[in-house]
């Protein structure tokens, strides 16, 4: 299996640049996400790789081999696509063994590596029937069956689950990780459903308008996110931002004053450099980590607008007294409803803060 | 009777006179064919004992055979050249990008404007100068290049979807292979409805044969239909059954493929 390397990687079309330097290394049977919002360059990234979109600069090597001027079926990979693009006017088994009658395998080569791929993934009662016949799921399947066929170095998925209810969405997700840890072979995986992302990976890479944002291990960049964006995306419900201004800096910690509380104070451990006094900062608190009221070093009032009750968990979306609206996941809420009034405190172990540019202070 | 029936009787007495209209032409040609010229001029409108007379005196007048192999041969051969070269056009119109493709295009479709006729003398000059005139090349050559089924194929290639190519990319395959093993099966709806619609024109087409193809045994059976018509008395029952014999291969080739014409019209990728 082989290692991918991205080194300073551009794509332009015309005067506009959709990628804009990439820089990234990919170890062998590593399972990598790139995960960003619409039109980040998740896909485009993902086609430069695997040569169906042309490299305007830079260097993609697979398995140590430059790769930029090699056809896509000669580098080594397999893609499965978001409408599994299967080939309507064949069966099963003749979409499977289609790029190696073209590789001109023999046909009891093609049959056999066929029928295991088709063993992998329990598609053999399905081998002879159309595309057309068959549900979303199996259809996926396929499309990741041709793909094992061609016995691939990097596996490429472009977002290859959003065309499923949610339901088979999670049991494919299953299935791939499943297969990963089956074929131990590099899977290179484009979504923007973060949940996905975070239950798959073993790297993300976070992509916003053609530049990475942060790479690292799922729990990483939810505990550790490097600036305002990734620790929007990362995470759901998305994490709380509130506006706050500096009020004094020193000794290791910063006060702020949040301006949502009319000016309610809290003082936030940093250890490096310290904010100027006056400086305006985004404090940022994930929906999970508000705490009962006293529990933290400050506590905030809240209406509640929305109640969203899950079972085990609820969601609370409430307004502050100047209409702020806090996400706040409770275990206890489905005592309280829309109307109630309800008050939360911020443990500034867990709170992030952001430069005005949205980088992380730390 | 309630406004409803009536407006619903109004829409059926409109439909079986329009249905009437399409349908009795074919009737009275068929008809036709049986019956004597006399009972035809007098109007009668029952069928008859005359075919077999009629067949008769049509095959002691032309070589048939002959005919009909000359205008098969050119409306199938002329059917599989138009589709190939304008389907390989139209899904090169759509597939590929070039700054003037829209330029280009627009000005095919502006030639679609020019009539035929106007056509007509410089076509049959540069046909005469390259020493085709008489011959099957003549009639089927300026029919290869459609702009119409370039134009339908580009329309139709819109609903091609861009992830079976890069799949097929993928898989290894060149973009000819892509063209004739993944677009060509992709797309048979699109093919059998082009298929009927250069079939027709082609077996059906008088004013180009009937200037470039000039000896009786070279002559397709719209020709012949039309020097029947041509002779002193005309003989209304042999023409009508000629008619009725040139109406059939088409009539033929649409009820095999109209399921698949209906899907190509509809522009659907199964």
């Amino acid at each position: 299996m082989s290692s991918l390397s991205l080194k300073g990687i551009r794509k332009s079309y015309g005067h506009l640049e959709v990628i804009k330097g990439v820089d990234l290394d990919i170890q062998s049977k590593e399972f990598v996400v790139f995960v960003g919002p619409s039109g980040c360059g998740k896909s485009t990234l993902l086609r430069m790789i695997a040569g169906l979109e042309h490299i305007t600069s830079g260097d993609l090597e697979i398995g140590g081999t430059r790769m930029n001027d090699v056809e896509p079926s000669r580098r080594g990979i397999a893609m499965v696509f978001q409408t599994y693009a299967l080939y309507p006017h064949m069966t099963v088994r003749e979409n499977m063994g289609f790029a190696l009658r073209f590789a001109r395998v023999p046909r009891d080569e093609i049959a056999r590596q066929v029928q295991q791929a088709a063993r992998i993934l329990a598609l053999e009662p399905l081998l002879d029937r159309y595309p057309k016949e068959l549900s979303g799921g199996q259809r996926q399947r396929v499309a990741i069956g041709r793909a094992i066929v061609r016995n691939p170095e990097v596996f490429l998925f472009d977002e290859p689950l959003s065309n499923l209810d949610a339901e088979l969405r999670v049991h494919m997700r299953i299935e791939i990780a499943r297969l990963h840890k089956e074929l131990q072979t590099t899977i290179i995986y484009v979504t923007h459903d973060q949940v996905e992302a975070m239950t798959l990976a073993d790297k993300i890479v976070v992509l916003r308008d053609g530049v990475i944002e942060q790479t690292g291990k799922p729990l990483e960049l939810y505990e550790d996110p490097a600036n305002q964006f990734v620790a929007g995306f990362i995470g759901s419900p998305k994490m709380n931002f509130m506006a706050a201004a500096v009020t004094a800096s020193g000794n290791g910690s910063v006060t702020l004053s949040l301006a949502n509380q009319g000016g309610a104070s809290l003082s936030v451990p940093l250890s490096g450099p310290l904010p100027a006094p006056g400086e305006k900062l985004v404090l940022g608190v994930r929906p999970e980590h508000f705490g009962p009221p006293g529990a933290g070093s400050v506590d905030i009032a809240l209406e509640i607008d929305v109640a969203e009750h899950l079972g085990s968990i609820s969601y609370l979306y409430a307004n502050t007294a100047r209409g702020e609206q806090l996400v706040i996941e409770r275990d206890e809420g489905a005592r309280t409803g829309a109307g109630d009034t309800l008050s939360v405190s911020i443990d500034p172990a867990h709170a992030y803060l952001f430069d005005g540019a949205g980088q992380r202070l730390r | 009777m309630s406004l409803l029936m009536l407006r619903r009787a109004g829409v059926y007495l409109f439909l079986s006179i329009a249905a009437f209209l399409s349908v009795f032409p074919f009737y009275w040609m068929a008809v036709g064919a049986t019956n004597k010229s006399t009972e035809i001029v007098t109007g009668r409108m029952s069928p008859g004992d005359y075919l077999f007379t009629n067949f008769q005196s049509l095959l002691a007048q032309v070589d048939l055979l002959r005919i009909f192999g000359n205008s098969f041969f050119i409306a199938i051969v002329s059917t599989i050249l138009t589709l190939a070269v304008s389907s390989l056009a139209g899904y090169g119109f759509e597939i590929f990008r070039s700054r003037v493709r829209e330029r280009i295009f627009q000005l095919l479709l502006l030639l679609l404007s020019i009539p035929f006729a106007a056509l007509m003398v410089p076509l049959f000059v540069m046909i005469s100068r390259a020493q085709l005139t008489n011959t099957f090349t003549a009639v089927i050559l300026p029919t290869i290049a459609s702009i119409f089924i370039v134009f339908y194929f580009r329309q139709a290639t819109k609903a091609f979807p861009g992830e079976l190519r890069d799949a097929a990319r993928v898989d290894g395959l060149k973009e000819w292979q892509i063209f004739l093993f993944v677009y060509l099966p992709t797309m048979r709806s699109t093919y059998a409805a082009a298929t009927i619609i250069v079939f027709m024109g082609a077996w059906n087409n008088y004013l180009w044969p009937l200037i470039v193809l000039q000896t009786a045994d070279n002559k397709t059976i719209t020709l012949v239909i039309s020097t029947l018509t041509a002779a002193y008395t005309p003989d209304y029952g042999v023409i009508l059954l000629t008619t009725v014999l040139a109406t059939l291969p088409t009539l033929v080739i649409f009820f095999v493929l109209q399921r698949q014409f209906v899907q190509g019209m509809l522009g659907a990728v199964k």
